[in-house]
């Protein structure tokens, strides 16, 4: 259960930025603070993305799953944010296909195997446009745990 | 006889895992035996030795002489179904 782990510490809504190397710094920040990430998270997350974006296009609804090497993670963790517009990303396998994303999950992985039902928990949960619609509505932290478990309750 | 299929995307961290689950488990439904070559899209060239079947999960425009698929619905869940059929197309050959 993904929803019993979340730390509210890392969901912040109403984000607000106005690309998404805004999203990486600001997120990226929080995973540092909190002790999930090094400083050299940030920088990782934005050449990752430049190389390798991760913009999913959830039958019109978008969505990003930024994300680094081991490397630059000191634990297991995931960040939340609602953005309060859209940024552009591009879409996860392409280089010129773009999604206007405003709900955010940053992935802190150290080991994947270990991790792999829960990151496949999220992917169902961000597969579903209903959720992503819900969270996109809220500006409460709590509310945004909720919905996931109320998703997560149904699979 | 075993097919390797290499899954690979940009860290080999999170989406090739998946990617890599999923194709294993397509596998044992339809009975081929299969080796899992889980690396980064940099690392494919030398690993391509034997190689059936590529899937990436990020962008790739060279031709490596292998039948490459991308893997892309497994994250995003929209088809799924299709992505399937040819990778098992692929390997039941």
């Amino acid at each position: 259960m993904i929803w019993k782990e979340l730390n509210e510490s890392l969901i912040i809504t109403n984000l607000k930025a106005n690309d998404y190397t805004d999203v990486m710094k600001e997120l990226g920040s929080v995973m540092i603070q909190e002790g999930y990430a090094k400083d050299s998270y940030i920088d990782a997350l934005i050449e990752r993305e430049q190389e390798y974006p991760t913009g999913l296009d959830i039958d019109g609804v978008g969505v990003a799953i930024p994300h680094t090497a081991v490397s630059h993670v000191k634990k297991h963790g995931i960040a939340i944010a609602v953005l309060d517009k859209p940024v552009t990303f591009f879409q996860m396998g392409t280089d010129d296909e773009t999604v206007e994303v405003q709900v955010i999950f940053m992935l802190a992985v150290i080991n994947a195997n270990e991790h792999l039902d829960q990151l496949q928990t999220i992917l169902k949960i961000i597969q579903d446009k209903n959720v992503l619609s819900d969270l996109m509505k809220t500006k409460d932290t709590k509310q945004i745990i909720k919905i996931i478990k109320d998703k997560e309750c149904t699979l | 006889m075993k097919k390797k299929v290499i899954v690979a995307c940009g860290g080999a961290v999170a989406t090739s895992t998946i990617a890599a689950n999923k194709i294993v488990e397509l596998c044992k439904e339809n009975g081929i035996d299969v080796e899992i070559c889980q690396i980064r899209i940099s690392e494919i060239e030398s690993n391509l030795e034997g190689t059936s079947l590529i899937v990436t999960t990020s962008k790739v425009k060279r031709d490596y002489g292998v039948p490459l698929i991308t893997g892309m619905p497994f994250i995003s869940g929209i088809g799924v179904e299709k992505t399937q059929a040819a990778i098992l197309d692929v390997l039941k050959r």
